[in-house]
């Protein structure tokens, strides 16, 4: 019988807060590559869509880095010391670059949107599109260095955190378009139409998230000794409530199958299960960020 | 005459577990209430009367290939011209990336200066001509400390005659403290898992 007598006990090292600051650049990013579907790549059918996308893509992404200046110890220090230090290896250093840039893209898209100067919102729309791919791509990069952790260091991760934020950025739209059209729009009534076709969208993209994590965790799985402790964590252990319950199954399967099954698709189930996707992303933000760490490693 | 690469050796055969070393250093260096920048682990195995206890010291290895160094945004941590691993108090912001990407644990944010710290085999004092504080104060002389390319230092003999080992060797940050009789169990067994 082996038994630990003594050890020190060691802080976390990401909290709640870069969870949700995950969670919130990914909505981002999802509602500004809706947004783009029509006035940058201009598919007519989504139009409704464009300006509340902006206005969501900008607006979340000012929420974001509050939530990373209030989990650093030095905010001030940290914009300052980040031009005057910087380091190029770090991609917490190409990441701060684009929070900046890409708010300020997402300003002057919208802002000629807006003025319905349909050429330059096309520009700024396309330059759009690779920022919110790789602001939103960076945070899972940012984990994938992190290599003493076996869930985050792995290739996948930023390509875990892009699809996951389309998903939850498309789920947002779904219901932000039906308050508009239900209670601040003229005629009251909601756009079926683009209603179904952000559903199936969302349907599809849950299905590839799924073959994402699935991928992902059976690596881990057959992978080195921590590796496997993490997939018994998350799989039997204490957070398989929270990885497999919440996250996966009523934040992913149980929407796919709503909106993906043609007798179920109606305004009412498609609201009901993007807000399942919304929380179900919530969720996978901090299974991510706790589960990475929850396992002590020395 | 080559540069000085400092490493350290850990003779586990000569530990007591009497945790000297983690006092001197909290002496030596100020360090906080609730954190660590050295410590010892402590496990017993076996059934009486086939029993035993191991030891783990552990502090920050001052990797050749520190990952801390290649991920901190502000350039806070770097390699000294002697191999040891520092952090400048000054340009810290505790984003804690490095602290996310040390596969040791030995970093820590201090609870009232909100900068990330670790042990850095007492720079100050090696700058100077001294041993680290936990070198000196280690009774059974378990620590030893000094420069792996001087063919003469104690620190080379050692490595050239005992087999040594390493933590987390597969994890390719090329740690610099060598462990004599390093127990297996001391290093699989981890404390509770804490989520939240």
């Amino acid at each position: 019988m082996t038994e630990l007598v003594y050890d020190v006990h060691h802080q976390v090292t990401f909290r709640w807060l870069i969870a949700l600051y995950f969670y919130f650049t990914g909505m981002s990013a999802g509602s500004f590559v809706i947004s783009t579907l029509a006035y940058g790549f201009g598919l007519e059918k989504f139009k409704p869509a464009g300006k509340v996308g902006v206005v969501m893509a900008t607006l979340l992404l000012f929420i974001a880095p509050v939530m990373l200046l209030l989990q650093v110890g030095w905010p001030v220090r940290s914009v300052w010391n980040h031009f005057t230090f910087l380091n190029f290896h770090s991609p917490m250093s190409y990441g701060a670059f684009l929070l900046m840039a890409y708010p300020v893209n997402c300003m002057i898209y919208g802002y000629f949107m807006f003025k319905g100067d349909m050429k330059k919102t096309k520009m700024f729309g396309m330059i759009g599109i690779p920022l919110a791919i790789t602001v939103h791509g960076y945070t899972g990069f940012i984990l994938a260095f992190g290599k003493a952790r076996a869930l985050w260091n792995t290739a996948l991760m930023p390509f875990l955190f892009l699809v996951s934020a389309i998903v939850s950025g498309i789920a947002v739209m779904i219901l932000i378009l039906m308050i508009k059209d239900k209670f601040f729009s003229k005629e009251k009534i909601i756009n079926k139409e683009i209603i179904y076709t952000l559903a199936s969208m969302l349907g599809w993209l849950i299905v590839f998230d799924l073959v994402l994590v699935f991928c992902d965790i059976s690596t881990l799985s057959v992978s080195h000794a921590e590796a496997k402790e993490t997939t018994h964590l998350l799989i039997a252990g204490e957070l398989s409530p929270l990885f497999l319950g919440v996250e996966n199954f009523f934040g992913k399967f149980v929407p796919m199958i709503i909106v993906l099954t043609p007798k179920l698709r109606s305004i009412r189930n498609i609201a009901i299960a993007s807000a399942l996707v919304v929380v179900g992303i919530l969720f996978m933000r901090f299974v991510v960020v706790y589960g990475g760490q929850a396992l002590p490693i020395i | 005459m080559s540069k000085i690469r400092y490493a350290m050796v850990i003779d586990l055969r000569k530990c007591i577990g009497c945790n000297t070393c983690s006092v001197a250093c909290k002496s030596e260096n100020a360090v906080h209430i609730g954190v660590w920048k050295s410590w010892v682990k402590h496990i017993q195995k076996g059934e009486y009367p086939n029993v035993s206890k191991s030891f783990l010291p552990l502090l920050c290895n001052n990797c050749e290939e520190p990952i801390c160094v290649t991920v901190c945004p502000v350039n806070a941590n770097r390699v000294e011209e002697n191999g040891i691993v520092s952090t400048d108090p000054h340009r810290c912001v505790a984003c804690r990336y490095c602290m996310a990407a040390c596969p040791y644990e030995v970093r820590y944010v201090h609870p009232i200066k909100k900068i990330v710290e670790k042990c850095n085999w007492c720079l100050h004092r090696v700058k100077v001509g001294l041993q680290p504080a936990c070198v000196e104060a280690c009774p059974s002389g378990a620590r030893i400390f000094g420069d792996l390319n001087d063919p003469e230092s104690e620190v080379s003999k050692l490595l050239a005659k005992q087999p040594v080992q390493v933590l987390k060797p597969e994890i390719g940050t090329k740690p610099h403290v060598f462990y004599i009789n390093l127990d297996h169990d001391a290093v699989e067994i981890k404390r509770e898992v804490d989520v939240l």
